[in-house]
């Protein structure tokens, strides 16, 4: 795993999701990037049962990337993060009396993978309970693990398919001191998603489902 | 770099409930020569494989009922292996000729942050001790020869006292749940090491005060 930046691309003026998802898949062909494959980032929320009254309820979020299909992260926002494989989410059934799983709030982001040279870009459609809020891009470089060399290269690379939308420096590697590796186990990559979902699930999308 | 299989599917709800099924019993210290020496002749491998392992207990108190207990492990001699974390479920009740003591098991591998996560989601650790010994296998079985040890210091691993003069034996298999024979295969492989040690089904809900 290199260092890997997750973003959110706004629908093209005038556009639907999935062709301004179209017009970024066609821009990473003229690139000369090649499709391979698809995948797959979800999130589920459990909110704690049974917590001292006053006190918001913490909210468990247990995410899976089909980038490492055996392995299973579960993290509190801002909180430790756990790296489990994928026996904890039969654990999560068995403790439904006291986490309760929250359907309604299952976020799920699907597309196509690309290759191009040394990236790894994935175009995805983020869906809340069936209706597209977002589009989510992610980029990987996969040859380098520290954020600070690399960066720049990801930033020009972005702009050659993303244009005005190239976003700053993901607050994953702002936190962390010059020169540390990002880690090989997609913590940093969850944690990306998740703040994009967050952040798309607070958005209010006028009108109806936009597919 | 291919892409790895995406399911469409979720992972909840497909898998099999694997079963524990246990026997249990101890021996002196002075004994335990002669059972590694049985084991060592009955068992598959050349050498047993040693371990040395601290497990930390921890319990999440809901609303109502009995608390919800989880086990963490982790080795001490190989202490960049992941940690386990172990659910078990209550005995099952039935049929009293069953030979052996079966309940639910989850096993679950997780990385190191366990601890600290367990106690943001509400566990509190009761207890912890370190377990060091052999273990042995034959086909499906798992025989697990242990001496356990109390932490005298919460956290320090390195002071510690024995519980007893005596070894912990545990004959264990994991199988889905449904298959009986398995039993069956415990209680044969038990008769082949008595009169050393006297295997049995101890239901753990009998022994709380």
């Amino acid at each position: 795993m290199g260092v890997t930046c997750v973003c959110q691309v706004p629908v093209a003026e005038g556009k639907s999701v999935q062709q301004t998802v179209d017009l970024l898949h066609k821009k990473l062909e003229q690139l000369g990037a090649v499709k391979q494959g698809s995948f797959c980032v979800d999130c589920e929320t459990y909110h704690a049962t049974g917590n001292v009254s006053g006190q918001p309820s913490k909210l468990l979020y247990v995410m899976h990337n089909s980038e490492t299909p055996l392995s299973c992260l579960a993290l509190f926002e801002g909180g430790p993060c756990l790296v489990a494989d994928a026996n904890f989410d039969v654990l999560m059934v068995k403790l439904k009396s006291h986490f309760q799983n929250a359907k309604g709030h299952k976020v799920e982001c699907r597309g196509s993978r690309y290759r191009y040279c040394d990236f790894l870009i994935k175009v995805g459609t983020v869906t809340m309970s069936s209706s597209a809020r977002g589009i989510s891009v992610e980029v990987e470089y996969c040859p380098c693990v520290v954020p600070g060399d690399c960066w720049n290269l990801m930033k020009e690379f972005m702009q050659s398919f993303l244009g005005t939308s190239v976003p700053e420096l993901p607050s994953v590697f702002v936190a962390k001191p010059e020169g540390l590796f990002a880690p090989a186990d997609c913590v940093d990559t969850v944690t990306q998603y998740l703040e994009l979902f967050n952040k798309l699930r607070k958005l209010q999308i006028p009108g109806s489902n936009v597919r | 770099m291919e892409a790895p299989p995406v399911t469409v599917m979720p992972v909840t709800g497909g898998t099999i409930n694997m079963m524990e099924y246990l026997l249990q019993g101890s021996v002196l210290d002075q004994a335990l020569d002669s059972l590694l020496h049985r084991l060592r002749g009955l068992c598959d491998s050349m050498e047993p494989e040693t371990f040395t392992d601290h497990e930390l207990v921890y319990l999440l108190k809901g609303q109502q009922g009995n608390p919800f207990i989880l086990r963490a492990r982790r080795s001490l001699s190989h202490p960049n292996t992941p940690w386990h974390l172990r659910y078990l479920g209550q005995p099952e009740v039935g049929d009293k000729s069953r030979h052996a003591l079966v309940r639910n098991c989850v096993d679950v591998a997780t990385s190191h942050s366990l601890p600290e996560f367990l106690n943001e989601m509400g566990f509190r650790m009761d207890h912890e001790f370190v377990a060091t010994g052999h273990m042995f296998r034959k086909g499906a079985m798992k025989i697990v020869v242990s001496k356990l040890s109390r932490i005298l210091v919460p956290g320090n691993t390195e002071n510690t006292e024995r519980l007893s003069l005596s070894y912990l034996v545990e004959l264990s298999v994991l199988a889905p749940a449904g298959q009986d024979t398995v039993s069956e295969d415990m209680r044969s492989f038990a008769e082949q090491l008595k009169p050393l040690i006297h295997l049995e089904k101890i239901d753990p809900s009998k022994q709380r005060h």
